[in-house]
């Protein structure tokens, strides 16, 4: 495969994960990379896709309740002693 | 034995035979990676709270049907999720959006059928960033479920793929196609609400 018989359409749409995640052969991602070196919109779609991810990684909650633990465990405990009777 | 060197398994089989200590040290594993994830489908605190609290109770009343053979952390999620959904269902639902509905378009040639503007620039602020990724969450609360689920597994949650197939009894290549096509629906939205500094400049 020849970085120039790759269209931005299929680089785009089937190739970028595996190019991303690590699982190309490294002679694949070679091509793929002159691809994004010679083609503008492709480097800024590929900047903008790693954006998005370092955008979501932000949005894990770290702010977990405090006492959850304890909350659930009384929860349990009481639906438990409720349902023995 | 020592709780928390202890194997998910050893406490699964602890909890079958009535063990409460095990039951608790089960929860203090798994309560913030729970709350976690039904804030992803719930996006409301006190609604997370009290999936996690469904959660575990199924946990509690279901372990005897537990597979041992099977990993207890894909078993487990999934009743976490259906608890979070069977929460979710009670609320008036949101519009979703279908997939196709915003991926980049192409031309017949393959090429780009419009600019791409480079808006990562955004991301580098850090009060900027955080604004994109509240409105990143609702661009992933609008996907059909199937979508949602694997990139917030994957992109919010960072856990594995295999964990993440294992989980939603999904293949590896359906895995990535979601994922992928996820992420391309949640860039092309930022990329919508974001102002490129060329479109500014040009504005000037």
């Amino acid at each position: 495969m020849k970085h120039d018989d790759v269209t931005c359409k299929k680089l785009i749409l089937d190739c970028l994960l595996e190019f991303e995640d690590g699982t190309m052969t490294v002679e694949e991602h070679r091509e793929l990379q002159m691809h994004f070196e010679a083609c503008p919109p492709c480097m800024n779609f590929l900047t903008t896709y790693r954006a998005t991810g370092k955008t979501l990684r932000m949005l894990k909650p770290t702010d977990i309740p405090p006492a959850l633990a304890q909350t659930v465990t009384a929860f349990v405990r009481a639906r438990r002693e409720k349902e023995k009777g | 034995m020592v709780d928390d060197v202890a194997t998910d398994i050893d406490l699964v089989r602890r909890i079958k035979a009535g063990d409460d200590r095990a039951f608790e040290e089960m929860v203090r594993r798994y309560n913030a990676r729970v709350y976690s994830l039904a804030y992803g489908v719930l996006r409301n605190a006190q609604d997370a709270e009290e999936a996690t609290q469904d959660a575990f109770l199924t946990l509690y009343r279901k372990i005897g049907t537990f597979d041992e053979s099977r990993k207890f952390f894909s078993w487990f999620y999934r009743v976490a999720l259906n608890s979070a959904y069977s929460r979710a269902r009670r609320r008036p639902s949101l519009p979703t959006v279908a997939i196709e509905d915003h991926l980049p378009k192409f031309s017949a040639d393959g090429h780009f059928a419009a600019d791409v503007p480079d808006w990562s620039v955004g991301v580098e602020d850090e009060v900027a960033a955080r604004e994109l990724a509240a409105r990143a969450g609702e661009f992933i609360a609008e996907l059909p479920p199937a979508y949602r689920d694997v990139i917030w597994m994957n992109d919010v949650e960072e856990m594995t793929a295999s964990e993440i197939a294992g989980t939603l009894e999904i293949s590896i290549p359906a895995f990535k196609s979601r994922l992928h096509r996820a992420r391309l629906h949640v860039r092309q939205r930022l990329s919508e609400i974001s102002n490129p500094p060329a479109r500014a400049e040009a504005a000037v």
